[in-house]
């Protein structure tokens, strides 16, 4: 069975393609201002490269905040179901509590019971405070590029140099104050990234496990970040192989289990339309 | 009748401030319209509702034999107004474009309902200048200080409340301070309120509430039959001082759609109790998400919502001081506001529901700034959990901009429920 995850993210567009056991495929693209064409584009690409015509595959499921912007998937689920699906697929025989996934527009903590259902989730509010788009923005103002920005502030882990913003508005405030004061880039970059850490700690502890921490997601590509969210938790994370792609995955083993479970015929009757608009 | 006495220190009273704003006059017009448009999407509807609709959206309206009287929360006894003579309108406003001209006077850090219901008076050609007078409870914090602004506008009075609902120790003390409240509405109506006039007041409240009770349990049994957005504006415009008679010949009217609707099939939503903050109309962004997501609300213990009728006047004597008694026992004791000490009584009230509803999850409306509310969550969380029900806290404020933010926390929600 081949099944086609789409994860349209406010910042990036990702496509994985499996099946039934293996990714077969699998992209990552910046989402642009269109980020539907965009989803289509990297589809056709991925279904390329995963050598499968598009009239060979069962299914395809979106997910993600333009999960609805799309208009050739079968199935639509929020990225929160389909990033604990991804995960537990990505880490198989690994005990997973907890997830962290960072990504462009939000954050979210999600806590798993023993058996991997959902148990708890968290998200930020409605800003940018705690996303990865917070650091690509002190980045700029720091006139760093982005990987130049993660090593400086891995370099100047110890720093003693605090923010306490974790405002994107207020937080670049801060740093002309830094600038101002002669501290070092290296510095403020590690400070940016503690300032963050600390908040997604304290994430974790209200909703989940800080033990069996699972973290995906653009931002654990970020090493700085991995490493700064570990000293706040005071415990080890894991971090999947291609954490970016994970929430693609899930919409695709989703899409398989669902497909799966009708072929069975367990499941005869379809399930309620909840995308309809307005009840009742 | 006891000797006025000013609440309010008179040597610092000031000049109302007014804010003529036409900006602000017709961003709230495009928010009502923003809802209507909304709800024109559901696809089963009252007949009648335009005209439950009318009265929200008209405010007060001027008549000099029975002047509208304004009140803010749940534990004003409208029928001590009704029985001096006066119409109750409940001014709470959930009116998102009205925020931001409350903030201009008031602080920003205030809750959006006390924000939005004082902004209404910083406009000249509002009809909340019509009322009389006006009442509200020391319940919250900005409430208990609102009274002092507002006497600047209207004559006011601010009912003092206990702290902690325990009728034995604070029904007397509470019954008073209703004595003290119809000592004041007598002074401004010029109508004291008689033992049988109470008593007809009564009678009026405890009809809406057998109603209310009526159409609620036939929804619960069929949620299609009638959605919660329009159930929500029926019992709000019952706070708008339209004649109760009037209005429940209107009600009768639904009832019987919502009797004669025919479930075709099996209705396979997830069915949910609403919990938290009041949601006032028009901001029904919430329960616009909640429909839209395709889950049934089937029941509340909403202070605009069912709960806010559900109790009936409960009477054992019919003195005037018992009927005193009586309204603070229902206003005061039941009320599931967090502004008391303990949060038993709206806990047991949610577990109730969940159970007699076979809910299958309890949905909190958390408003931004009302810490009250933020606080209860603690509690409510774990004991919830401890029973085995999914619970989810939407914690926002009036404004639309996080609407795509709570939608995807409220299907991954609905995911869940429905994979338990």
């Amino acid at each position: 069975m081949i099944t086609a995850g789409i994860d349209v993210g406010s910042t990036t567009v990702k496509v994985a393609v499996m099946d039934g056991k293996n990714v077969r495929a699998g992209l990552v693209e910046p989402a642009g201002p269109l980020p539907a064409r965009a989803a289509r584009d990297l589809f056709t690409r991925v279904l390329g490269q995963a050598g499968v015509a598009e009239t060979d595959l069962d299914a395809a499921a979106t997910t993600g905040y333009g999960r609805r912007l799309v208009d050739f998937g079968d199935m639509v689920m929020t990225e929160i179901k389909a990033c604990a699906a991804g995960t537990l697929f990505s880490v198989p025989g690994r005990t997973i509590r907890t997830i962290i996934d960072v990504g462009g527009q939000d954050t979210k903590v999600i806590g798993l019971a023993t058996d991997g259902d959902i148990e708890e989730f968290s998200m930020n509010d409605k800003c940018a405070a705690g996303t990865g788009r917070f650091l690509e923005m002190l980045a700029v103002k720091l006139d760093m590029s982005y990987p130049q920005f993660v090593d400086a502030a891995l370099a100047a882990r110890d720093t003693l140099l605090q923010m306490n913003s974790t405002c994107a508005v207020f937080a670049e405030s801060e740093v002309v104050g830094m600038l101002a004061r002669g501290e070092k880039k290296g510095d403020i970059a590690a400070a940016a990234h503690h300032a963050i850490a600390a908040r997604i700690a304290s994430m974790v502890r209200r909703v989940a496990y800080p033990d069996h921490c699972c973290f995906v997601g653009g931002g654990a590509r970020n090493q700085a970040l991995v490493k700064a969210i570990e000293e706040h938790l005071n415990a080890q994370v894991f971090v999947p192989e291609n954490p970016q792609l994970v929430v693609a995955v899930g919409a695709a083993v989703c899409a398989s289990r669902k497909l799966e479970e009708r072929r069975a015929g367990e499941c005869p009757m379809p399930s309620p339309a909840r995308t309809e608009a307005g009840p009742p | 009748m006891t000797k006025p006495t000013s609440q309010y220190d008179p040597r610092y009273r000031l000049d109302p401030v007014k804010a003529p704003n036409p900006g602000a006059r017709k961003r709230a017009r495009m928010a009502v319209h923003h809802l209507d448009e909304t709800m024109r999407r559901i696809t089963r509807r009252p007949e009648n509702i335009e005209w439950f609709e009318s009265l929200l959206r008209e405010g007060p309206t001027e008549d000099s034999a029975r002047p509208p009287v304004g009140y803010f929360c749940n534990m004003i006894p409208p029928e001590l107004i009704l029985a001096c003579g006066g119409r109750p309108v409940r001014l709470d406003c959930g009116n998102a474009a009205l925020v931001q001209t409350g903030e201009e006077v008031l602080s920003g850090e205030i809750c959006p309902v006390a924000k939005a219901s004082f902004a209404m008076f910083l406009d000249p050609e509002n009809p909340v200048h019509r009322c009389r007078c006006l009442v509200l409870p020391s319940s919250c914090d900005a409430k208990r200080k609102l009274g002092e602004v507002l006497a600047d506008y209207r004559p006011t009075f601010t009912m003092n409340l206990p702290a902690e609902q325990d009728a034995g120790r604070y029904l007397a003390a509470a019954a008073k301070e209703l004595e003290r409240l119809a000592d004041f509405l007598s002074r401004e109506l010029g109508t004291s309120p008689s033992r049988r006039r109470l008593m007809e007041a009564i009678d009026l409240t405890r009809r809406r509430t057998a109603l209310v009770r009526e159409l609620d349990m036939a929804r619960a049994d069929k949620p299609g039959a009638l959605s919660v957005r329009d159930f929500f504006i029926m019992i709000q415009s019952s706070f708008t001082g339209v004649d109760l008679v009037r209005w429940e010949k209107e009600v009768g009217t639904v009832l019987e759609h919502t009797r004669k609707y025919h479930q075709p099939r099996e209705r396979l939503r997830p069915r949910l109790v609403l919990t938290g903050a009041p949601i006032l109309w028009p901001n029904f962004k919430v329960l616009n998400l909640v429909e839209e997501c395709g889950a049934d609300i089937v029941g509340d213990t909403l202070c605009t919502g069912v709960q806010s009728v559900w109790d009936p006047v409960s009477l054992d004597e019919t003195g005037y001081g018992a009927l005193l008694r009586a309204l603070a026992a229902r206003y005061i004791f039941a009320a599931p506001c967090p502004c008391f000490v303990s949060q038993g009584r709206r806990v047991s009230r949610v577990l109730e529901l969940a159970e007699e509803r076979r809910a299958q999850g309890v949905l909190h409306y958390g408003l931004r700034l009302c810490q009250l509310f933020d606080v209860e969550t603690y509690r409510l969380n774990r004991v919830l959990r401890q029973k085995g029900i999914p619970f989810l806290n939407l914690r926002t404020d009036y404004s639309l901009e996080d609407t795509e933010q709570l939608r995807v926390r409220l299907e991954a929600f609905l995911e869940t429920v429905e994979a338990s």
